[in-house]
């Protein structure tokens, strides 16, 4: 009697590489997500700063109050425009739901440095008037040339 | 006679694909987790809190340092209809121009002739200014160590 042997033997181990890979894969989306999920940003041209520092601002409700196109100021807050009235009826909203969660509000001002003042002193009003405390102005500190503080563009 | 030949050598060879793919996201992951922010910082203030129909603002009823800014042209004289880019500063009612390293200047000279870094100073521009000198001017103070910045806005 013939007996064949059975070719099929070995080790069996556990292929890692491709668990690792998937870790990694749902490690960069977890992290990415995450940012952006965090403050709703259009995109504007900061002003200059010295003085402005990096700040943790994950231990407030933070809502952003984006004003762009220098030419034709908008606020805008979460993508949607907003007059006076309705930021200020949103901040409003938003400061009172954060009460009942126990959370402390705050407004990160993201202005094109060339939006004139008027604009952002109407945001600051909506603010003051739906009792937010917290001003937060953000500001380019990467490109700063600290020898023309002067006063012109 | 059959000749039994010799077992052919086991090439080893590691799973290519896997590992590049690994190495790809590690890469991904180390170019695109440092902060997409990390050249923006913040300048921080509180707005006044209050009671009332304006809450939040507070009528300007205390002496304190005066720091207004003008929206000007290049002549440093405000142009009708035209381009006013450029910014000139008066602190209490005295000319600098549009120099902010003056303006820190002459705020860290007050605080050495014993100013309190807790003076209210109160940022009043005029509503073309634009918003970069506004930080400018917070800037400056906030250099000069002064905390106190309120902002002057109209009511409305």
């Amino acid at each position: 009697m013939k007996l064949v042997k059975s070719s099929v033997c070995g080790d069996v181990s556990f292929n890692y590489t491709p668990i690792l890979n998937g870790v990694f894969c749902l490690l960069i989306f977890f992290v990415l997500t995450a940012q952006f999920m965090t403050l709703e940003v259009e995109d504007v041209v900061l002003p200059p700063s010295l003085t402005a520092e990096p700040k943790d601002y994950t231990q407030f409700r933070n809502v952003v109050i984006n004003i762009i196109r220098p030419e034709n100021p908008a606020i805008v807050v979460m993508g949607h425009e907003h007059t006076y009235r309705t930021l200020t009826e949103h901040l409003k909203s938003l400061n009172e739901s954060a009460k009942a969660d126990n959370a402390k509000m705050n407004v990160i001002l993201r202005a094109d440095r060339k939006v004139p003042y008027e604009d952002v002193a109407r945001a600051m009003l909506a603010a003051g008037n739906a009792q937010i405390e917290g001003w937060w102005i953000q500001a380019d500190i990467s490109r700063v040339e600290k020898a023309t503080l002067k006063g012109s563009p | 006679m059959r000749v039994k030949q010799p077992p052919k050598p086991l090439k080893m060879q590691p799973p290519l694909t896997p590992l590049i793919d690994v190495i790809f996201n590690l890469l991904m992951f180390f170019l695109l987790t440092p902060s997409a922010s990390a050249g923006e910082g913040y300048l921080t203030t509180n707005l006044p809190k209050s009671a009332g129909p304006v809450a939040g603002i507070k009528p300007i009823d205390e002496v304190r340092l005066k720091i207004e800014l003008y929206d000007v042209g290049p002549n440093g004289k405000f142009v009708e209809n035209g381009r006013n880019d450029y910014c000139s500063i008066t602190v209490n009612q005295q000319e600098l121009g549009g120099n902010f390293e003056a303006l820190q200047a002459l705020l860290e000279g007050m605080r050495e002739r014993g100013l309190s870094p807790n003076t209210a100073i109160l940022i009043s521009p005029t509503m073309g200014t634009l918003h970069e000198w506004v930080v400018r001017a917070f800037d400056s103070i906030v250099a000069a160590r002064f905390s106190n910045v309120q902002f002057a806005v109209p009511y409305e």
